[in-house]
């Protein structure tokens, strides 16, 4: 069951994320689906889950875009394990704490990313982070802190959390 | 209340963390190596995943077809008239060019210049745009199967679109003209001075490398010079709005409204094939008739 959720949303990423997003946009950025479910699967599931899953999405993204396949992966699957281990830290995460979080790593993510990608030279760190990085981080923030909260009302998210740290 | 537990033992957490080294390690020690293993395992994967993209796609066209003929009708008939008016200007300078075409093409032949081949196009359409926010690409419906591969050029009828980065064997990855991390070789077509097209990060073009004495001047058209894989010569890249001079510059460089508005286009051309002159056809001297 586990598994078909896993590759539910990997396949399910993508179209979104390059045939409907591109009409959800914030000065021309769209939010980053896959750094949302990353975060929230390693937050929930744990480090190993967070991981895998970063890795698969990761991939599976980068090869319908020209950022380089490893760089893609390896940076959803850390991000995947940083949110596992930040998950294991917490007793009581609300969604706005949430939402905080979420901005803080996918600023971190957007920061780490021009290195990663070896852009151009146009392409700053100054430019980056008021172009891409805040505006993105903003949508993901919101996205994010958005299913949690629906997800909080719905499912019992603290036992389900607490369970994980025995 | 519902519950589902998604957590795993203790040994998996072991384990993640070792491969989670492991893949670190390698991305930093054989990034060149693992790229390629990836891309190629990617392939079938890719395939896969481009089942539910075109689906997607198709509905997302549908539903903007619909938006298209019966909602957003407004401004169709000024449009309509502003056509009509660009097409009689058209046909003139048609005509016009037909009249260049044949003298261009007798003085061709007098000097017995090698014929440009014609190059092989495929048609695509555009299902989707680049999935992250750093890269302007779009993906298109054809692939490694239909004869698709990285380095070819993608145009329309108007002029360049970009370059194809990535394949899988049913989509393809074009690096837009308007993305920085692309490079074209061009000519301004007046002047003959050849530069680097590169995209910026306004979403415009910018002709780099143009000699200092070139007389190159706002409204002058820049055109492929095909001296690199992917494009022949002469294919329209965009129109110069503005040149920049700077003090003690090698050069200078100019900036470039592209023939081509890539936020807009939904069918390209691949060009799966075009010749490239070689040094020595470039600078041979013609042999003129006795």
């Amino acid at each position: 069951m586990k598994g078909f959720i896993y590759v539910t949303i990997v396949v399910s990423l993508v179209p979104i994320q390059s045939v409907l997003l591109p009409h959800v946009t914030l000065w021309g950025v769209k939010p980053d689906l896959g750094f949302v479910a990353v975060c929230l699967i390693g937050l929930i599931a744990g480090e190993f889950d967070g991981l895998l899953v970063g890795l698969a999405i990761g991939w599976a993204l980068s090869l319908f875009s020209a950022q380089d396949v490893i760089s893609g992966a390896v940076l959803k699957g850390a991000v995947g394990f940083l949110a596992g281990l930040a998950g294991r830290q917490v007793v009581y995460l609300s969604p706005v704490v949430l939402v905080l979080g979420l901005l803080a790593i996918s600023c971190l993510a957007g920061v780490v990313a021009p290195f990663a990608l070896k852009l151009n030279s146009q392409q700053d760190l100054w430019w980056a982070v008021w172009t891409v990085v805040l505006p993105q981080a903003c949508l993901d923030a919101m996205i994010g802190g958005a299913i949690y909260w629906l997800m909080w009302s719905r499912l019992n998210v603290e036992q389900l959390m607490s369970e994980s740290r025995m | 209340m519902r519950m589902v537990n998604l957590r795993v033992s203790y040994n998996a957490r072991r384990v993640a963390l070792v491969l989670a080294a492991v893949f670190v390690l390698s991305f930093l020690l054989l990034p060149g190596q693992l790229q390629s293993v990836f891309q190629n395992i990617g392939g079938p994967f890719g395939w896969i995943l481009s089942w539910p993209l075109q689906g997607v796609a198709g509905i997302h066209d549908r539903i903007a077809g619909v938006w298209g003929r019966y909602v957003s009708l407004q401004g169709v008939e000024e449009d309509n008239r502003q056509l009509r008016r660009e097409l009689e200007l058209l046909k003139e300078q048609n005509a016009q060019l037909r009249e260049s075409s044949a003298a261009t093409e007798r003085l061709a032949t007098l000097l017995e210049f090698k014929k440009q081949a014609l190059p092989n196009l495929v048609a695509a359409q555009v299902i989707g745009r680049d999935t992250g926010n750093w890269y302007k690409t779009i993906i298109l419906n054809k692939g490694t199967s239909d004869g698709l591969q990285p380095d070819q050029g993608v145009i329309t009828p108007a002029g360049v679109v970009g370059r194809i980065v990535k394949t899988t064997s049913s989509t393809a990855v074009v690096l837009l003209v308007t993305d920085p991390n692309n490079a074209i070789a061009g000519l301004i077509q007046r002047t003959r001075d050849e530069g680097i097209v590169e995209g910026t990060t306004q979403g415009q073009a910018r002709l780099k490398y143009i000699p200092l004495l070139s007389s190159a001047r706002p409204g002058d058209r820049v055109v492929t010079s095909g001296l690199v894989e992917g494009f022949p010569r002469g294919l329209a890249i965009g129109t110069i709005t503005r040149i920049d001079k700077e003090e003690e510059a090698l050069f200078q460089s100019a900036e470039l409204t592209p023939e081509v508005d890539p936020n807009r286009v939904e069918e390209v051309l691949v060009i799966q094939s075009s010749v490239v002159p070689t040094e020595k056809e470039r600078f041979s001297i013609p042999k003129t008739r006795p």
